[in-house]
This record gives structure tokens, C-alpha cells and sequence, in this order.
């Protein structure tokens, strides 16, 4: 049986003996010592892989780290962000029946009217609009869906200066408008608005968008209603 | 293997989550990347990569089989190899139908890990095992220029190695 003391001076020489830095009667004395001792040989062989893996690093490679640049968690969190409301968008466009509809507006002279209505009878229609004839870069689209209370409205802008404030109506039959709220568009933010107004979907015949300097608007249920409206609307 | 961070199914499925682990081990998986792909600049695009595709397959990632980190560095892995994959699109390199192989990649690993786990211990035992080791130098001269017995030298190299077992066993390594 062995001291608790004379193994540990042997243990410490275990470190050396791992690295073959051990000669003449040191090692002679640490194997003699080995063979009796299950301990300090269940320590070697800790120690053993460890010392095998040293010929790997590089000790030129010692000293501090490299550090990843500060902005760089921002920007992740960022393209995360960013990637989040794409997938929010696809996943309500899908829900609206995999109707795909695209930035830049192509030169359509005429308004579009488009009626979307969900996969099953028992779910609510919600309607889709786009706001055509637009001015190039610029691309409004809008989702309505039907509440009790009202509409809920879903804005999607782009290609107004950022920070641009919208405001947004529908307008009833006989040219009433209803408030549906205000947003800023902000570059670089894919993500839609959401606003409601007290008018009745079944009642709208047209949303309003006023982006300040231009006031855009798009007709809802009544494609001839509609014509006139956005004549009247365009360029103030 | 060590579980480091408060790891949770789904860990990283909100941004939240993907900031947490973000300050937890960004610098060193940013180390490695640095360390595999020998720039700066693609070393932070495959750190981007690694916790945006974590992020997207935040829900897959399962605590009883690896920690956090150890899934991440999976993760870079694969990302360095598409990086290097993406690099070796030249002409010269398809020739020679020269594959970006697994093999150095692995090795990178290695010494990143042993390079980590060096800067980790003391000061020191790091000494020591750069003296005798790396440099090869006798353990008297050592003893002699740190004002130390030769026997304090030894027994740093032991209390080192022991402290590099440690440090790599918290980094997930095993045998």
C-alpha cells in the first residue's frame, strides 16, 4: 500500500513521463512505481490523449483570440429580423390561398380588383388589393379582412422615402371616409401594417393610402365604383 | 460531455434566444472560423451563417444530445465546408478534381481546440509546456530562468496537462 504522499511525487512527474521528457532512474523508478499503482496509471491515462493532441497546436496561436466585431451580432440579429417578417408574409400570403403577388407593379394601366377568398367555405373572405398604375419603384398592396367591428386592414409599402408617414381611410358608398390609422414606412422593413377601420367590409368601395405627397387609392368590391375613385385620387 | 448555457428544447427559435447564444459563444466560434478559413471577412460571413441557420432549425435542436455549443460548432462545420466548397469553384481547382477535403477541416479542429484550451489555462503551466514542449528546451534551464526547482517545473507540466484535460473536457471534447 502506498503513502498518500510518495504517490502524489510520483504523479507529479506523470505530466513529464506523458511528454517523454522523463530519463535514467526518474523514469526507471515513476514504471516501477506504475506497475504497483492502478491510481497513477488511470492518471496517465488521462493525461496520455491530452499530451498526444499537443502536436497540433500551433503556440504561435497562443496568445489572445481574434474577436468577432461588434456589429456583427447586430447584424445577425438583424437578417434574423428581417427573414422573420419574410416568413410572417409568406404564411399570411398562403393563408389568403397562395395568391402570389409582386413588388414593382407592372405597367398596368387599369386598376386590378382581386377577389381572394380562403380554401373552405368556413373560413372568412378576406380580400386582396393592389394598388396599381402606381408610379415606378413604388408597389402598395393590402389585405381586408372582415371583423365585426369593422375591417381589418394589412398594408404592405415599398419604395417611398423611408420615414415617409401614411394614413390610411376606406371609403364607403357616397364617398364617406373612415379612418383606418396611420403608419411610417421605414426602408429596409418588409414587414406589413396593420390598421383597422370602423367601415364594414361588405360597405367598402375603396382604400386610401396618403403617403404626404401623393395620394393613392385602390377600389374594393365595385371594379367600376373603383375607376372613378382612383381617377379622382390620382396625382393631387 | 459538459453542458455549458441554459440549453432548452427549441433553444434558439426566438431571436431572444439566438442573442443569448450569440454572447455565449460567438467569439469562439468566430476564433475557429478565423482559424479554418484564414480570413476576417469570411470567418464573420460563416459566424452570420452558423446562427441563422441554428435560428432556422431552432426547433430540431435537442439538449439531451449535445450541448448548445457542441450543436453550433456542428453547425460551423458544415458552413465552412460550403464556404470552402464555394471558394474551390475555380477552374484551376476542378481540374485537379480537388475536393475540399474533411480531413484538414478536422485537423483545423484539433489545434483550434488545443490553441483554445492553452489560452484558457494559467500562465504559468502554459509556460512551462512551451518551454519544454514546443521548444524543447531542458527542464533545468527552464527551472533556472523562472528561479524555480527543477522538480516545480515538472510538476507544472503535470498540473498543466491536467488543467488541458479540464478545459477541453468543458469544451466538449472526449476521447
Amino acid at each position: 500500500m502506498k503513502t498518500r504522499n510518495e504517490c502524489r511525487e510520483w504523479r507529479e512527474l506523470l505530466g513529464a513521463y506523458a511528454l517523454g521528457h522523463l530519463e535514467g532512474d526518474e523514469r526507471a523508478g515513476l514504471e516501477a512505481h506504475l506497475e504497483g499503482c492502478a491510481g497513477c496509471r488511470e492518471e496517465l491515462a488521462a493525461l496520455t490523449p491530452v499530451a498526444q493532441m499537443l502536436p497540433h497546436a500551433d503556440p504561435a496561436r497562443f496568445g489572445p483570440a481574434p474577436q468577432p466585431p461588434p456589429e456583427l451580432g447586430q447584424r445577425i440579429a438583424a437578417t434574423i429580423a428581417a427573414e422573420e417578417q419574410r416568413t410572417q408574409r409568406r404564411q399570411r400570403r398562403r393563408l389568403l390561398g397562395g395568391f402570389a403577388f409582386g413588388g414593382a407593379a407592372a405597367a398596368v394601366a387599369a386598376v386590378l380588383l382581386l377577389f381572394v377568398f380562403g380554401g373552405s367555405s368556413d373560413q372568412k373572405p378576406v380580400q386582396q388589393v393592389r394598388f396599381a398604375d402606381l408610379p415606378e419603384g413604388i408597389s402598395i398592396d393590402a389585405t381586408l379582412e372582415p371583423h365585426a367591428y369593422g375591417t381589418e386592414i394589412h398594408m404592405y409599402v415599398h419604395g417611398v422615402p423611408s420615414g415617409t408617414l401614411c394614413k390610411v381611410w376606406l371609403r364607403g358608398p357616397k364617398g364617406v371616409s373612415y379612418p383606418a390609422g396611420t403608419f411610417r414606412y421605414r426602408w429596409g422593413d418588409d414587414s406589413d401594417a396593420v390598421l383597422s377601420s370602423a367601415l364594414d367590409l361588405s360597405r367598402t368601395r375603396a382604400v386610401v393610402v396618403d403617403t404626404g405627397r401623393r395620394t393613392f387609392a385602390a377600389p374594393v368590391n365595385s371594379p367600376a365604383a373603383a375607376l372613378d375613385i382612383a381617377h379622382e385620387e390620382e396625382p393631387t | 460531455m459538459i453542458q455549458l448555457g441554459n440549453s432548452t428544447r427549441g433553444a434558439l427559435s426566438r431571436e431572444r434566444d439566438v442573442r443569448e447564444a450569440y454572447a455565449a459563444h460567438s467569439g469562439e466560434l468566430y476564433g475557429f472560423a478565423v482559424r479554418s478559413l484564414g480570413d476576417s471577412g469570411l470567418a464573420e460571413e460563416a459566424v452570420q451563417e452558423t446562427f441563422v441557420r441554428a435560428w432556422r432549425a431552432g426547433d430540431r435542436f435537442d439538449p439531451k444530445i449535445g450541448s448548445l455549443r457542441t450543436w453550433l460548432f456542428a453547425i460551423l462545420r458544415n458552413v465552412v465546408i460550403d464556404l470552402g466548397r464555394a471558394r474551390a469553384v475555380r477552374p484551376s481547382v476542378a481540374e485537379g478534381g480537388v475536393e475540399p477535403a474533411v480531413e484538414p477541416l478536422d485537423e483545423a479542429l484539433q489545434a483550434w481546440q488545443m490553441e483554445e484550451a492553452m489560452r484558457r489555462i494559467g500562465e504559468d503551466h502554459r509556460r512551462v509546456l512551451v518551454e519544454t514542449y514546443y521548444r524543447g528546451r531542458p527542464y533545468a534551464e527552464v527551472a533556472g530562468e523562472l528561479g524555480v526547482p527543477e522538480g516545480t517545473v515538472k510538476s507544472r507540466v503535470y498540473y498543466g496537462l491536467r488543467a488541458l484535460r479540464v478545459v477541453l473536457e468543458e469544451m466538449g471534447y472526449e476521447d
